[in-house]
């Protein structure tokens, strides 16, 4: 029972089969990148990916996900680095950000499909509620990611994860003499 | 493009060097020195064994790591980036070396604005400088940290600029010492100080020794435009953490043996515990355990979906006392408000008895419904109670009233209380209430092990806080010129800041801070209602009422209801007179130069056509400390259905630190004062919201937002604050423009009925 694939791992969840997605993703598999804001289906901030499909894991009991490949945030991209990622930094859409994870997953089911999709196309894949108002810069984000994914445009706006410190001297001259302890041998 | 010098602020507090170098020598304990009357108090940082602290906003690591303390809340306002941007300006940091970190609760994080803005009363306002003085000591001396209002920038301003030249200052004596030669002659550049030729030093070198220099008698600030960091849009600090879902919420933390919990705390008002079936609960898969208090019960699981399901099988009933609230209740409350004693009139210029009597008046009535926060991320805190003391992580925008009420609920101590302040997925004002704080910590007490407490939407929009449904009488003389000669504002609301505060502050009970504020009338509850027009008579009168729905803080607050009935009843007397309503406005302006750009430049931008019938345009301006706009929008009705074409704003707010944030509050503001013309709201039956679901609320969505334009006007003005300020013009804009459209006057909010 309730045997699938997270983020290109298999889990079996000892929960309730009834349990919704989101809480097993949240409170089981600690993947709290996928956000609880209605467990209504309205807000969209709980948004995966389900065999490409942008699903809202709070309406989809994981007895429902059974066999099936879910990716939520933490999977889209090892380091910041999907074309969504780096054009939502590089337009400085978020605010809060607490709706972005479920929109950046909505967009990238929509992009897969569609790098080049239009105005109406968006619109009627991003049906997420953010009250924060990033809208006026979503449609733009996104279409800049598609011409990245095509290709068209290259950016760097956010810098990965885990830069050591010796690699940040490198490129900073304002630093220098590691605050952190030496590295331990292997 | 280079940026004139900012003009020196009139700094009335007084600050002395010393205020600015409390680190120095921490081990001896350096005093500050605060004002006209001298208290101290000991900074209160953590550091770790490389990190220097320069002062109560900085730290510098060995590592050339700049690490800026911020008191204020982030709620996606981008406080976190703006704050430091000041002070790395001061300093000539090197922006990929800034890091932010949360400050402890201490006196010197006070938010003496906002404390000003909030509780100035009658008293405080007579004794003037004094009156403003005794705000401003209880402020600190109860380290009354507040984020709201749009205070942040204007408050704290000054202070980030003075830590980072002061540290500028001291590292540049250190390097030149270092140097033998006079420190003058050193300046500091993306991180590096130079000697003013070829020698070059990282400003982690000198940080350690820096703290053994005196400052100046007074602190000189940088000079010259080259490098320079304010203006500039630099990348936020929180969006890395914000794009790849690794930003910690308080519903992220995850703490060893930590389990889930939910609340139900029955209907509005003076609701008690009475009975639930304790069985039922116990056969959900994950349950442990009920915790039940006077007003509320939790379900405590091994997830949050088990704790809430347990809650709906045990179907706790509660008892309420008193009258439940209801829509038609509030609609009476309001009425009846305007033939109570307690009404009074707060603001008055000129003499309206003899331009009213026996003259024709225009008068029209409006109304507004409490509008929700609907924040997406719901309340949530986690807690961990042990016999040393409580750790509670939360995002709250009163951190201090917070850390204080979770210590009277635990009978603990307030230093045995750590509170961790973390950003809000929203907020908008509703996480100036700490329950959510206090319940997570009593129920990790008694469980034993950290709880985190997470509201459901349903129990969020029932014990949501709205601001202040409210009904306005307007009246008003037009001269035979176009010219408005008497304006008489009647405005029926409860004060919703009043509450919040007798809540926060005072520990009262939500329906007994309704009760309590029922009969004084307050400026707070006709706050931004003094008309922006050269009009010679008028007056603003409030009647105070209790309508049985608890309110809380907001974006933009009263100037929610205010600018409705205030743009809203200009517009009726322009198209009255006979005169487009830009013009009509315009000509009241003459005094006000910087509202008038705001007019005529969105007019400009968005085509005006003079708000002639069929049009769909309509416009509306305000001004909030410091801050002008003006917001046109096309509108059209088909059916039932609203639609808004465009929208194009036009903002003076002096002249930003960030100029894209400044513009993202503006964006922020639009979308946000469209939810509250179109929805945000619900009716009330029986004690209880009718509906709850959000996807019911009219909020907007991708597909409601067109075209959005924003003019951010020129100036060298000091920065004001921009996050309350377009909301409110967004729902007289979108009526006055229905007007032209349809014909008909809207004289309520939401403009539109909810499906």
């Amino acid at each position: 029972m309730t045997k699938f694939t997270v983020n290109d791992r298999p889990v079996q969840y000892r929960m309730d089969p009834d349990t919704p997605l989101l809480w097993a993703l949240r409170d089981a598999s600690n993947l709290t990148g996928t956000k609880y804001g209605c467990g209504t289906g309205d807000c969209g901030a709980c948004t995966v990916d389900i065999d490409g499909e942008a699903v809202r894991s709070c309406q989809l009991s994981i007895a429902n996900a059974e066999g099936r490949f879910v990716t939520t945030v933490e999977a889209l991209s090892p380091d910041r680095g999907h074309p969504l990622q780096q054009a939502f930094a590089a337009d400085n859409v978020s605010q809060c950000g607490y709706c972005v994870p479920g929109v950046i997953m909505a967009a990238s089911v929509l992009l897969r499909r569609n790098s080049n999709p239009t105005d109406e196309q968006i619109d009627a894949a991003i049906t997420n509620i953010c009250r924060c108002g990033i809208y006026p810069r979503l449609r733009g984000a996104i279409k800049r990611a598609g011409r990245i994914m095509r290709g068209e445009e290259r950016i760097a706006a956010a810098p990965p994860p885990g830069i050591t410190p010796e690699e940040a001297a490198r490129s900073v001259p304002a630093l220098g003499r590691s605050a952190s302890p030496p590295k331990r041998q292997p | 493009m280079g940026r004139a010098p900012r003009k020196q602020l009139d700094r009335g507090k007084g600050l002395d060097r010393r205020t600015l170098l409390i680190g120095g020598g921490a081990a001896a304990g350096l005093l500050l020195a605060w004002g006209a009357w001298p208290r101290t108090y000991a900074p209160n940082l953590a550091a770790g064994p490389t990190e220097t602290i320069v002062n109560a906003f900085l730290k510098i690591d060995r590592s050339g790591q700049i690490i800026v303390v911020v008191p204020q809340t982030e709620m996606g306002q981008g406080v976190t980036t703006v704050l430091p941007q000041i002070l790395a300006d001061e300093l000539g940091a090197d922006w990929r070396t800034v890091a932010v970190q949360s400050a402890p609760i201490s006196p010197l994080y006070a938010n003496e604005l906002l404390a000003r803005e909030w509780l100035a009363s009658d008293w405080t306002r007579l004794l003037g400088d004094a009156g403003r003085w005794a705000i401003d000591q209880y402020a600190t001396r109860s380290a009354l940290m507040l984020t709201g209002g749009g205070t942040s920038i204007p408050m704290f301003h000054d202070a980030y600029r003075d830590a980072g030249a002061a540290a500028r200052v001291l590292l540049c004596k250190a390097a030149a010492a270092r140097w033998s030669i006079p420190w003058e002659s050193c300046d500091i550049q993306e991180g590096l100080i130079s000697d003013g030729a070829q020698r070059r030093m990282k400003i982690g070198d000198v940080a350690g020794e820096a703290m053994a220099f005196d400052l100046p008698p007074i602190l000189p600030y940088r000079q010259g435009q080259d490098g320079r960091l304010a203006g500039q849009d630099l990348a936020r600090l929180d969006t890395p953490s914000k794009i790849d879902g690794t930003h910690n919420f308080a519903a992220d933390v995850r703490l060893p043996d930590m389990v889930f919990a939910s609340i139900r705390q029955g209907p509005i008002g003076d609701a008690t515990l009475a009975g639930l079936d304790d069985r039922a609960a116990s056969s959900v898969t994950g349950f442990l355990k009920l915790v039940k208090q006077d007003r509320w019960v939790a379900a405590v699981a091994s997830n949050w979906w088990a704790a809430n399901k347990a809650l709906d099988l045990a179907d706790p009933v509660f008892t309420l006392r008193g009258t439940a609230v209801s829509s038609e209740g509030i609609d009476a409350a309001l009425e009846a408000a305007f033939s109570k004693s307690s009404g009074r009139r707060l603001y008055a210029q000129g003499d309206l008895e003899p331009v009213f009597d026996g003259a024709t008046i225009l008068a029209s009535e409006y109304q507004v419904d409490a509008a929700l926060h609907l924040a997406i991320e719901p309340p949530c805190a986690t807690a961990r109670v042990t016999e040393g003391g409580a750790e509670i992580w939360m995002a709250t925008q009163a951190p201090g009233l917070a850390r204080d009420a979770i210590a009277d609920a635990l009978g603990l101590s307030r230093d045995a209380v750590t509170l961790y302040p973390l950003h809000a997925g929203g907020s908008f004002g509703r996480a100036m209430d700490w329950d959510v704080g206090v319940q997570a910590a009593m129920i990790a007490r008694d469980m034993g092990r950290p709880v985190q407490l997470l509201w459901s939407r349903l129990e969020d929009v029932i014990q949501d806080r709205p601001s202040a449904p409210a009904r306005a009488r307007m009246a008003a003389k037009v001269g035979r010129n176009g010219a408005i000669e008497g304006w008489l504002a009647k405005v029926a609301a409860p004060c919703a800041m009043t509450q919040t505060w007798a809540r926060i502050a005072d520990g009262k009970l939500p329906h007994e801070a309704a009760q309590d504020g029922a009969e004084s009338a307050n400026r707070l509850a006709v706050a931004g209602m003094v008309p922006p027009y050269a009009i010679p008579n008028w007056a603003i009168d409030h009647y105070p009422a209790d309508v049985g729905l608890p309110l809380g803080f907001m974006r933009g607050n009263a100037r929610l209801h205010g600018t409705f009935f205030t743009e809203s009843f200009i517009d009726e007397l322009a198209h009255l007179a006979n005169i487009e309503p830009m013009s009509f406005r315009i000509q009241m302006l003459g005094g006000n130069p910087r509202l008038a750009h705001c007019l005529t430049t969105a007019a400009a931008m968005g085509g005006w056509q003079g708000g002639v019938a069929g049009s769909g345009q309509g416009m509306a301006a305000h001004m909030i400390n410091g801050a002008y706009a003006a917001v046109m929008v096309e509108a059209s009705m088909s059916g039932d259905r609203l639609s808004v074409g465009r929208i194009i704003a036009a903002v003076d707010a002096g002249d930003p630190v960030h100029p894209d944030i400044a513009r993202q509050h503006i964006e922020s503001g639009l979308v946000f004062g469209l939810a509250f013309a179109t929805g945000a709201s619900v009716s009330y039956a029986h004690g209880l919201p009718t509906r709850a679901i959000l996807g019911r609320m009219n909020l907007p969505r991708l597909a409601d937002i067109g075209e959005v334009s924003v003019e951010m006007i020129r100036s060298t003005a000091d920065p004001a604050g921009t996050s309350d300020l377009v909301a409110p013009l967004m729902a007289p804009a979108i009526a006055n423009a229905l007007y032209t459209w349809t014909g008909q006057r809207i004289r309520s909010l939401p403009l539109v009925g909810t499906p």
